[in-house]
């Protein structure tokens, strides 16, 4: 025995540990979204684009390349800087979030988008971009200061379609003096008719035209199924709200207690408290249009459960979290309807995350005993 | 309740493991200081015959508590060895046994009959002079936490049955075997605190021990009997006064202040063999579990046994870790020729294959250890702080506050040794 008491483990207690690592975080997290990834192409694999490819495996391409090429820098800044920290499945994690906070699909009301292309080809050279400068830039360099500060995934999109912010991000077929005259936020909304000269449309038809299949406008889906059920053009991984609110609540109840959840919480009913709140002011025909759009657009429910959640660019307290989801819910409507900017949660998490430095400062609870 | 983590008891053998009594080891190795409070000195030399229960180390201070040879036979040196109460090599008195059974009668006993008449000041002299310490962990003297300022009433006393740190069953095979003697340990304890309500404490997990509990201290006057669900945060005394009374102890005030006294099994075993039996504090029952232990046993073991010897006892040839005094807040030996100590509440066996220093990664501010601190402290932060040097922002982020459970670093995913750095800067 006594050879062998060199060879004893001596560190400091605990000696035990719980069975959640980062790895199996990672892992968890990786086929929640791949999950949702999977619907997304599934649903999409019925629809051919403009350019003759078929929308799904444009999906499935998309995240191999995302995924590859995130992986791929990952393992070789890991050879090249030692004291870099190998980090295979939090780089997979991010490739996925790249390709499901990407905007694909072109609406069957567009004559035609400029700035960010919806469709493959061109697509995946944007995707890869996306997935190299937020793998490099937020996710590498950032952690050498210390820890990232912003979403990888939201800033680096942000940053590569920055050049075509005014034709990409705030296309002006969506705006009521556009082409298309979509109605716009600041606005009376209706399901079925156009109010108070908002728009050449009427909202519900807007989402229809948005949202439907363009192969079956024939018959279309009222807005509750398109918002809930399916959608043909947005985020990737906001194809399926349904999808998207399962594989999130599935993911918070495997990786119990080490996923922000309160933020998400907090997100979901202050975007959908201000709906409401927005469709009073604005004298909407009824209470669900907006509520559905604001709610279950791609941006909002993927963003909320896979992208806000992301633990190193919140809040470390409860309280903190909570006045962050309700921080991105104010910003998000804010921007959407004073900005035209639909998928203005992006910019609204990018502006919250800048803010978590002053929200770790927040912290209401007292010691024991104290 | 929010901020207290579960974690898996692995119990199931070991406490329907009864209580074993282990041989005298052939050499005692006493370690003179294992106690929390003043140093004690070697009171014999080279060469020195001594005889069971005989104190052979002490100090002069008021909060001390002696030392006692659990064997008779000769002093063969004095040096250094590791002392896991300290994590460090600290003097020990050798000891080679003659064999014979020479007892030291220094401490005279009480009867049952004699304890109301039995002055306090004699009651707290025996507790001091058996060298009686907190047995759970603290190591700190009973003879000075029972002497509470007359000013202070204290109006309720609580058993500690809770044994917390997972594998651990000694405290459990005590409450089953010497509920009685427990039931006169109490008796002693209330009588120094001017007879307090009574409330004993266990879990509900310990199915065999809470009809024994009832049936023993069901006779006693104004006093209750708990089992109930505890997680392993609670068994710590701050923890269990809030699972119990419900207020929240200030952790500048001492116990006393609160009106509550809290004691753990062990320690209220060892005050009845003191005071009813003349036995020095010289033996103790251990638990001997681990990952791969396939008989767990509770031993009944003399302080300053080799934990080699028991290891070699129970066949144990290799070990890649060996834990004492709980896996949770207990101490990795850096030597197995260290020996067991008053505080030794455990032995724990973890294989090689298991005691893997776990690699750390940097913090992902998952937050978990924030939402797992008991002390409601944001572990994160502090370690954040300290490793930046700011021990300022640590002090105002209440770093004097953690009550060292290793809930942060047991639940962080990125293996951040988060209670060790905090404690590192405790005072």
């Amino acid at each position: 025995m006594s050879e062998s008491s060199n060879e004893l483990v001596v560190k400091p207690a605990p000696h035990i540990s719980a069975p959640m690592t980062k790895t199996r975080l990672m892992q968890y997290t990786f086929f929640a979204i791949l999950a949702v990834t999977i619907v997304s192409a599934a649903t999409w694999s019925q629809v051919t684009t403009p350019s003759g490819w078929n929308l799904g495996l444009t999906v499935a391409i998309g995240a191999l390349i995302a995924v590859g090429i995130a992986v791929g820098i990952d393992v070789l800044i890991g050879k090249f800087a030692s004291d870099s920290e190998l980090n295979v499945w939090s780089a997979m994690v991010f490739g996925l979030i790249v390709i499901n906070c990407y905007t694909l699909g072109i609406p069957a009301m567009n004559s035609g988008q400029t700035g960010i292309p919806a469709e493959a080809p061109l697509a995946f050279f944007y995707i890869a971009l996306i997935a190299a400068v937020g793998e490099t830039v937020f996710k590498k360099v950032a952690s050498t200061a210390g820890r990232k500060f912003v979403n990888p995934a939201a800033a680096a999109k942000f940053l590569v379609l920055l050049p075509a912010i005014s034709t990409t991000f705030i296309i002006s077929d969506h705006l009521k003096t556009g082409m298309l005259q979509v109605p716009a936020l600041a606005g009376p909304l209706s399901p079925t008719e156009i109010l108070g000269g908002n728009g050449g449309a009427s909202f519900g038809t807007y989402l229809q035209g948005c949202y439907a299949n363009p192969a079956m406008m024939a018959s279309l889906p009222d807005i509750p199924s398109l918002m809930l059920l399916t959608k043909y053009h947005g985020w990737v991984g906001g194809a399926s709200s349904i999808a998207v609110i399962i594989a999130g609540i599935a993911l918070f109840v495997l990786a119990r207690k080490y996923i922000k959840w309160k933020i998400t919480v907090s997100y979901l009913i202050s975007i959908a408290a201000l709906s409401l709140i927005f469709s009073v002011i604005y004298g909407d025909a009824d209470l669900t249009t907006r509520l559905l759009f604001e709610v279950f657009m791609g941006s909002s429910i993927f963003l909320a459960f896979f992208m806000a959640t992301d633990p190193a660019t919140t809040p470390l307290g409860g309280i903190g979290q909570i006045i962050f989801g309700v921080g991105l819910a104010v910003l998000t409507i804010l921007i959407q309807t004073y900005m035209n900017f639909f998928g203005g949660a992006l910019l609204a998490l990018l502006i919250m995350n800048l803010t978590v430095p002053l929200l770790d400062r927040v912290n209401i609870r007292k010691p024991f005993g104290r | 309740m929010a901020n207290l983590v579960e974690i898996k008891e692995k119990k199931d053998i070991a406490r329907k493991t009864p209580i074993e009594v282990f041989p005298d080891p052939k050499v005692a190795v006493i370690l003179v200081n294992q106690q929390s409070g003043a140093s004690n000195k070697a009171l014999v030399s080279v060469g020195d015959a001594v005889s069971i229960g005989q104190k052979i180390a002490d100090s002069t201070e008021r909060v001390s508590a002696p030392v006692h040879s659990p064997i008779s036979g000769k002093v063969t040196k004095i040096e250094k060895v590791y002392n896991s109460c300290f994590s460090d090599y600290t003097e020990a008195i050798f000891i080679e046994g003659d064999g014979k059974k020479t007892k030291a009668k220094e401490i005279i006993p009480i009867t049952e009959a004699q304890l109301k008449d039995t002055p306090n000041e004699t009651l707290i002299k025996i507790i001091r002079e058996a060298g009686i310490v907190g047995m759970g962990g603290a190591g700190f003297p009973t003879s000075i936490k029972l002497s509470v300022p007359k000013d202070k009433p204290i109006k309720t006393l609580i058993v500690n049955g809770a044994e917390g740190e997972p594998y651990d069953t000694a405290d459990e095979r005590l409450m089953i075997e010497k509920t009685e003697n427990l039931v006169r340990g109490v008796r002693v304890i209330r009588k120094l605190l001017g007879n307090p309500k009574l409330i004993v404490v266990t879990k509900e997990s310990k199915v065999e021990a809470i009809p024994k509990l009832q049936a023993a201290f069901g006779k006693e006057p104004d006093t209750q009997v708990v089992a109930k669900h505890l997680t392993y945060q609670q068994g710590d005394a701050a923890m269990l006064q809030k699972a119990i009374l419900g207020y929240e102890a200030n952790p500048d005030k001492r116990s006393y202040e609160m009106g509550t006294i809290v004691q753990n099994v062990a320690t209220i075993n060892a005050i009845a063999n003191a005071v009813f039996e003349g036995e020095p504090l010289i033996s103790r029952v251990t638990t001997l579990n681990g990952d791969d232990i396939k008989q767990p046993k509770n031993l009944l073991v003399k302080i300053g046994t080799p934990v080699s010897d028991i290891l070699n006892a129970n066949g144990i040839k290799s070990a890649g870790q060996v834990v004492v005094g709980g896996v949770m807040m207990g101490n990795a030996l850096q030597s197995l020729d260290a020996p067991l100590t008053k505080r030794t509440s455990s032995i724990i066996i973890f294989s090689k294959s298991k005691a893997k220093v776990k690699k750390s990664t940097a913090c992902i501010r998952c937050a978990r250890c924030i939402s797992a601190c008991p002390a409601r402290l944001q572990p994160s932060l502090l370690y954040e702080a300290i490793n930046k040097g700011n021990f300022e922002k640590a002090e105002k982020l209440w770093a004097k506050d953690c009550i060292a459970c290793g809930s942060c670093s047991y639940v962080c995913p990125a293996g951040l040794p988060l209670t060790s750095t905090i404690r590192s800067i405790k005072g």
